[in-house]
């Protein structure tokens, strides 16, 4: 199976949604300038180029007999994204075109380069020191931007060190875990009735949890937090199966919880507009409610793409696009968005089962893991499911350094995928 | 450790995760659909309204094409007449309500038919993004004329088509300009009876002698006189307990018919007439001519002050019978009473929209008069009104006399506590082409056929071409 007729879908969904919004453009009888629509010329080159490198990857995941359904449902996701950015900022609907390209040229690279890069899988600890050392950047020369101070500004490109530091994370999990999963579940202390190994073993972990909270308390970063603690848990979940670890684990973010809250103002204006956002409706809580009134006015089947109002959301372009969608294309389409996630993660898992080496199968579910999780924070943020977090939908929101991040973890995704004879 | 167990495991994070996700798509359909209505609807939810921006509002035209009110290409909303049109546009604003028909007609002016929202994208199909035109009844000229007539003092004007029931014209003094009504808006709407108070038909008055013509109607429908009848005025009368009613400057009118009586406004015959029809009478005379009505739709109307009938003295029902007491009406609730007598006793309900047309030019909606109350009938109505021609051409309403009109009137002088008397006028003019009824006060002006007579003259010459 080739699955070249999939990939005509992607490019179906933008030439359509662009047309309506010239269509759209014509009716009320505007012109075509940045602010109000991008000139068809300025980005039609970069269509072509990411078509032409869609076709590249396709043919080398077709050589390889790497899973050819991963690519399509992906760019489904990113078409849709490049729509709505193109409907709510088209002045940004260029740059996120280009980050594409950029993206998919490094999928390229990762792809080819695998075999190479998979030797860091021998280096557990490198690993652990790189993502203390990526992470740690941000603590001390990180600027604010948007409430949270965890960007790295380098001359004219902003970039956000925790988007490629969860790369290198899941590297380092999966490969001390999988040295250590045999010493993780020695059952060594009693403690009550907790089994824990010796400490040193466990050493690594505690570390990485710290740092989250770490993230949060400094950064103000609850949803790389969240993501890099959820990471931690699951992957040891999945490394031991343990539910001990689950259970400190759980006691300790607990625990960290309370004392923040207790300690900093910025944590308890984030919990205390969860509890009820309808307190303040026009102050602190004025995003999340108005995130909630573009689903509620979305309705099942939208208002209609470009008929909605999702200006009212600041930052709609970036963490609140899920909001955009559901308020023009309706329920609807949030929940296909949300099935296509789904699906990439079973191809994910699925692949997962088939590989033999375990820290080969810990790094490809937890990829799968990796996406899934930071989509369910992030939607769950927006509508009011958990506390509002502050990360990107990847592959849809905009933003350079989650579009790069995302395609590496999918190259990652596909090149494990190789030990399956056509799926 | 076995490599079953890490594909057990894995299988489970995996489970657990997609039981996540599905319990959250739950919770956003929960959101969306059940939560919904409620969402969209909440007052802070500024879409529904940002939706109605969208729409450019349609335009107000009167009934001959001159344009009311209109939304430029930028998207202001200009009202050419200001003013004088200030209680037929109204105003719309975001954060002061709307008024008038910008208020009344607005599903109208925005074009839209049916609550089409949760039809979701279809809907777009059938909304546009231009809304419909208002053609109004309001003759330009009229209500500049009654506008000019007033001439800066406080009143109220309302002229009325008597066959059809049309507004032509519905002025109150003062207005504001609906241009720039947002600039002082916080001291306007302090006022209780300032520029925002349409007068017409939300000012309530003592009608005085306005309301002898109906009394006149109910005492010789009732039988408690007739039209051989003859009155001794000697310029005052006794109504009992002390107190005595008088005419007004003093005048003696001696020995006078009905018809005499009416033309000049004798308060001693009205108050007997009063005093014998009683509280049963009166009040069965207010409701047959609706008083105790109100109206709804584009024109809200409320409804008068009627006194505590079954509890009047026989000075409040002299006092009743000559337009005092504690009866209070509206301007335009004595427009409907003159274009009762002057349309057979039929009272048509008033209406401002003639039409509503598309952008297209489609006509889809018009108005069809429609009768509000059989009041009397056609014999009295004509013998009502013929006693009221005769106080324009030998009464106290010659002011309001054109050459070549048959004019028929009713001056009034209210007494009230708020200084000078209110000056009224009410009547009827036949026009080449139609049947106009009208009412008109001047606040604290003084004698109504001084006052008030005279904007009625500048009104019938107004629409006599």
């Amino acid at each position: 199976m080739k699955n070249w007729g999939l990939l005509t879908a992607p490019l179906g969904i933008f030439l359509c949604g662009m047309s309506v919004l010239y269509l759209k453009m014509q009716g009320a009888m505007q012109k075509v300038t940045n602010t109000t629509l991008q000139d068809p010329l300025v980005y039609v080159p970069y269509l072509l180029a990411a078509a032409f490198l869609t076709i590249v990857i396709q043919m080398v995941v077709i050589k390889r007999h790497l899973d050819t359904f991963i690519l399509p449902i992906i760019l489904m996701l990113v078409s849709i994204g490049l729509v709505e950015i193109a409907r709510l900022k088209p002045a940004l609907l260029l740059r996120q075109m280009q980050w594409l390209c950029i993206a998919m040229l490094v999928m390229f690279i990762v792809i080819r380069l695998w075999p190479k890069i998979k030797r860091m899988l021998n280096y557990p600890y490198l690993l652990g020191i790189g993502c203390v050392f990526l992470l740690g950047l941000p603590l001390l020369f990180g600027t604010e931007i948007g409430g949270s101070k965890n960007w790295l500004v380098l001359g004219p490109v902003s970039l956000q060190p925790s988007e490629f530091g969860k790369i290198i994370l899941l590297f380092f999990l999966a490969s001390y875990l999988s040295d250590h999963r045999r010493v993780l579940t020695l059952p060594a202390h009693k403690f009550l009735f907790l089994r824990l190994p010796p400490l040193r073993f466990i050493a690594p972990l505690i570390c990485i949890w710290g740092l989250a909270v770490l993230m949060f308390v400094v950064e103000k970063d609850l949803g790389s937090a969240l993501l890099f603690f959820g990471m931690a848990v699951l992957m040891t979940y999945m490394a031991t199966g343990s539910k001990s670890y689950v259970f400190l684990a759980m006691a300790f973010i607990g625990i960290a919880a309370a004392a923040s809250y207790a300690l900093f103002g910025h944590v308890r204006v984030r919990f205390d507009i969860w509890l009820d956002p309808w307190a303040d409706p026009n102050g602190m809580a004025y995003q999340v409610v108005q995130s909630l009134f573009a689903i509620g006015t979305g309705g099942l089947w939208g208002t209609g793409f470009g008929f909605g109002h999702p200006g009212f959301i600041p930052e709609v372009h970036t963490d609140f696009i899920f909001s955009a969608i559901v308020e023009e294309m309706g329920l609807t389409a949030g929940i296909m968005l949300i099935i296509c996630y789904a699906l990439l993660f079973w191809r994910g898992i699925k692949g997962a089962l088939k590989l033999k080496n375990a820290s080969e199968a810990l790094l490809m579910a937890g990829c799968g893991v990796l996406i899934l999780l930071q989509m369910f924070i992030i939607i769950a943020g927006v509508t009011k499911f958990l506390p509002l977090t502050g990360i990107t939908l990847p592959f849809v929101s905009y933003g350079g350094s989650s579009m790069v991040s995302s395609f590496i973890l999918l190259a990652m995704l596909l090149s494990l995928t190789k030990e399956q004879k056509n799926v | 450790m076995s490599d079953w167990k890490l594909k057990r495991q894995i299988v489970q994070v995996g489970a657990f995760l997609l039981v996540m996700v599905a319990v959250l798509s739950l919770y956003i359909a929960y959101l969306a659909v059940w939560e919904g209505q409620e969402l969209a609807e909440n007052p802070l939810n500024m879409r529904g309204a940002a939706a109605k921006a969208d729409i450019r509002r349609g335009t107000i035209f009167d009934a001959h094409g001159r344009v009311l009110a209109q939304t430029q290409n930028d998207g202001t909303r200009t009202y050419p007449l200001g003013q004088v049109m200030a209680h037929i546009t109204g105003y719309n604003g975001e954060n002061i309500g709307s008024a008038g028909l910008e208020g009344h007609a607005n599903r109208e002016l925005l074009g839209l038919t049916a609550d089409m929202s949760r039809l979701g994208p279809a809907a777009q199909l059938l909304q546009t993004d231009r809304g419909n035109d208002i053609k109004t009844t309001i003759e330009a000229d009229a209500q500049q004329a009654a506008y000019d007539g007033l001439a800066g003092r406080k009143g109220a004007v309302v002229v009325l088509d008597a066959d059809t029931g049309a507004v032509l014209a519905m002025v109150s003094a003062p207005a504001y300009d609906p241009n720039n009504v947002e600039d002082n808006w916080k001291a306007m709407s302090q006022e209780a009876d300032g520029p925002l108070l349409n007068r017409t038909v939300q000012g309530l008055y003592p009608p005085g002698s306005t309301i002898k013509p109906m009394i006149a109607d109910a005492a010789l429908t009732d039988g408690v006189t007739n039209e051989q009848e003859t009155f001794d005025c000697p310029g005052i009368l006794d109504v009992g307990g002390g107190h005595s009613i008088r005419e007004s400057h003093g005048e003696v009118h001696n020995r006078v018919d009905l018809r005499k009586a009416l033309t000049e406004s004798c308060n001693v015959t009205f108050g007997t007439l009063g005093m014998r029809l009683g509280d049963d009478k009166l009040k069965k005379a207010f409701i047959r001519f609706g008083f105790d009505q109100s109206i709804g739709g584009e024109i809200v109307m409320t409804s008068s002050h009627l006194p505590d009938f079954g509890n009047l003295g026989s000075g409040d029902q002299a006092q009743t019978a000559i337009g005092q007491s504690t009866l209070l009406v509206t301007p335009m609730h004595m427009a409907l009473l003159a274009s009762a007598f002057a349309h057979g006793g039929t009272v048509m309900k008033p209406y401002l929209v003639q039409e509503v047309i598309t952008p297209g030019g489609l006509v889809v909606h018009k108005a069809i008069p429609e009768k509000w109350l059989t009041v009397t009938t056609e014999a009295m109505a004509a013998k009502i009104h013929s006693f009221m021609e005769d106080v324009v051409t030998k009464g106290t309403g010659k002011a309001a006399q054109v050459s070549g009109v048959e004019v028929a009137g009713k001056t009034g002088t209210a007494e009230n506590p708020h200084g000078e008397d209110h000056a009224w006028f009410i009547g009827s003019a036949k026009l080449r082409n139609r049947n106009i009824a009208f009412a008109i006060i001047v606040e604290n002006g003084g004698g109504g056929g001084k006052a008030a007579a005279p904007i009625a003259r500048k009104i019938i010459l107004s629409l006599q071409n």
